[in-house]
């Protein structure tokens, strides 16, 4: 069965303690419950985390929804978010399988960035490694005042702002990210195509920002 | 004695009562007292005890707060999930119950320290585990943590089965299974509409087709509507009846008189003189039929106003004649619907068209892409074959290759094909048996049946068609 790969790679910098990561852990939480009662997601999507901080680490490996456990994060530390792009790029090469005579490749992974906060670490040496690896598409999210969408811009043509990072607005960025996931998982196996691009996904909530 | 002095000194010292050295041999005196040594041992005593209470609240505060985590579960998928308290490091947990497990379907086995059964019910299950660590009187209420136990739907629960629109210019019955004679055969074909669109209400994509022609040939044809085509149903239903139409025209098939000669060659000299004519035969009638489809296509879409693409489907047929010599087949096919011959001893098959699938998935060809009629590839999209007899001539949408032979180097492989038979035969999960026999007046209830087999990920409309 070709699965559906989905890499979350989230900031968890001391600027995101408190209220921003449990909204994450909790965004989480929601998104995965709603996904399992998705009959296209909980059979293809797969999903795994992985935090930056001062460092980068992949807390779930790619994950089937139906065993899918959150664990605990923790907010500490710098914003490594190359270190975090170098991270999705080496998980992609050892999680997802490629397509060959004798074995049917996954699907392009999805990957969604959130970050509320300015790189502390050589990010664009991360990013060229990231950018080596075909993805379906990457959304990055600006949560709040604090972080820069014209970096993000950088890093993928997709980028959605959060005005605050309130436990709310980080909700409504989870929902849409989960309401995403459906869509794609229904697409590839409906139509056997992939999606490209944000157009194709369901129109973000008014708390995100679609940033042009 | 030292303790006892050291006691009484420290809560002297806190409340400012300093012993001077003059005064050493009095207090010696009055710690030696029977009734003050019995004080200050109630004192200590008292102190062990309230130091002892506080460890455990500790202790039971740590448990309550540490996360643990029990596998999930799945609706109707027996469950055993070990409750390990070693690795929790939960040695001085000296009685425990669980409670809100039987609700779900589960409960506590002691004997093997497991959560087991087969839950009914989904959710994120909050289990209350209910217990007393060592030192905690038996009097004492037990001490309440909640440890989510996450139950999965069953994924075959979560799929709707909703009627497509009947006032759709374009709608097709969602689900047909057919039998008759064919040729001096038999054919059952099955072409079912996919979990994926019954869930949304939409339409079948797949179409098929077969026909007795004159001179003794018949067909048999599938075709796949695109998914991502708004139309494709109309495209793929348009497909397999223009080719049937365009056969069906009696003039042309008695230019299939010439066939039956380079056939009658072709057996008594397999040259390659014969074998070139027999390629360009094919070329020539069948690439005209697969252009003929094209351009009604092309004219479909243009008096409904559409875009060519939104029509956008897959195309094989397979035409077949008894000769003295055997079974002659001639094929074409675009798209990734595989076609095979097995024959009779089902020690041989063979494939009678190439597949088009793309390096990632969505990468497969349409009959309505003029630039395959221009293509180099164009001329290899035909097959010729002999068989002196056969067992089945099968013919099939990606619906039925992608979860039954997954990848192309499949195909070729005998080996699978067996699998595949024994799988129709009543190897499979459900133990649904097709028998494919001319007698069996259940054939089409049963390939119906077998039609819906369960494969996660593989949703797609279904079609197989079978000549035997």
């Amino acid at each position: 069965m070709r699965r559906l790969p989905v890499y979350l790679l989230l900031d968890t910098s001391g600027s995101m303690t408190g209220e921003p990561i449990e909204a994450v852990k909790n965004g989480v939480q929601v998104m995965i419950s709603s996904l399992r009662q998705n009959p296209q997601a909980i059979e293809t999507a797969f999903i795994s985390i992985i935090t930056f901080d001062s460092e980068a680490r992949q807390a779930v490996p790619l994950t089937d929804l139906a065993s899918f456990q959150m664990v605990d994060i923790k907010a500490t530390g710098t914003t490594c978010l190359g270190a975090g792009l170098n991270l999705v790029a080496t998980c992609i090469d050892n999680e997802v399988a490629k397509t060959t005579a004798e074995q049917k490749g996954d699907w392009k992974p999805l990957v969604f960035i959130m970050t509320d906060g300015i790189p502390t670490d050589d990010w664009q040496a991360g990013l060229e490694e990231f950018k080596k690896r075909k993805t379906a598409f990457t959304v990055a999210c600006a949560a709040g005042s604090g972080a820069d969408s014209n970096l993000l811009k950088q890093i993928t043509e997709n980028v959605v702002s959060l005005d605050t990072a309130d436990s709310q607005s980080i909700s409504k960025f989870f929902s849409w990210v989960s309401a995403s996931i459906g869509v794609t998982s229904t697409k590839v196996e409906d139509a056997g195509k992939e999606i490209t691009g944000i157009g194709e996904l369901p129109p973000p909530p008014s708390e995100l920002n679609i940033v042009t | 004695m030292s303790d006892v002095t050291d006691v009484v000194t420290k809560i002297f010292e806190v409340h400012n009562i300093n012993i001077p050295a003059s005064r050493k041999h009095l207090f010696n005196g009055f710690i030696h007292d029977e009734s003050n040594l019995a004080a200050i041992d109630l004192i200590i005593q008292n102190q062990n005890r309230l130091m002892g209470k506080w460890k455990m609240k500790e202790r039971i505060a740590d448990i309550m707060g540490q996360t643990v985590r029990i596998l999930n579960a799945s609706v109707g998928k027996s469950y055993e999930a070990k409750v390990d308290f070693e690795k929790w490091g939960w040695n001085d947990i000296k009685d425990f119950e669980f409670a809100g497990l039987e609700e779900a379907g589960l409960h506590y086995d002691e004997q093997t320290k497991q959560i087991t059964g087969v839950p009914i019910q989904s959710g994120d299950i909050p289990v209350q585990f209910k217990f007393k660590i060592k030192g905690q009187e038996d009097d004492e209420p037990f001490n309440e943590k909640i440890i989510t136990l996450i139950i999965n739907p069953d994924p075959k629960s979560l799929w709707k089965t909703l009627e497509s629109d009947k006032s759709d210019p374009y709608w097709k019955e969602d689900n047909v299974t057919e039998f008759a004679p064919i040729n001096d055969r038999h054919i059952v074909v099955s072409c079912k509409r996919g979990r994926s669109h019954a869930n949304v209400g939409s339409f079948r994509e797949d179409h098929h087709a077969f026909k007795d022609l004159v001179g003794g040939w018949s067909i048999v044809v599938v075709s796949d509507g695109a998914g991502s085509a708004k139309i494709s149903r109309k495209g793929s239903e348009l497909a397999c009846n223009e080719v049937i139409n365009y056969f069906s025209e009696p003039a042309l098939l008695e230019g299939f008189h010439e066939f039956d000669e380079l056939v009658q060659d072709h057996v008594q000299n397999t040259g390659e003189e014969t074998e070139k004519k027999i390629k360009l035969f094919a070329y020539n009638n069948l690439g005209k039929a697969a252009f003929h489809v094209h351009k009604k296509l092309e004219e479909f879409a243009k008096s409904a106003d559409v875009p060519l693409k939104d029509l956008n489907n897959t195309l094989v047929f397979t035409l077949f004649k008894k000769y003295d010599v055997g079974y002659a087949f001639l094929s074409f096919g675009v798209g990734d619907c595989p076609m095979a011959v097995l024959d009779q001893g089902i020690k041989e098959v063979k494939n009678l068209s190439w597949i088009d699938v793309g390096e990632f998935g969505g990468g497969t060809r349409f009959i309505t892409m003029p630039e395959i009629f221009k293509s180099d590839k164009f001329s290899t999209r035909f097959d010729f074959h002999i068989m002196e007899d056969f067992s089945y001539l099968i013919l099939m949408s990606d619906g039925i290759y992608d979860p039954k032979f997954v990848v192309e180097s499949s195909l070729p492989d005998i080996k699978k094909w067996k699998a595949f038979l024994e799988d129709l035969y009543g190897k499979n999960e459900d133990k649904i048996r097709v028998d494919l026999n001319p007698e069996n007046k259940e054939i089409t209830t049963q390939l119906s049946q077998w039609m819906d087999f369960w494969s996660p990920g593989n949703h797609d409309d279904r079609t197989l068609a079978i000549v035997f």
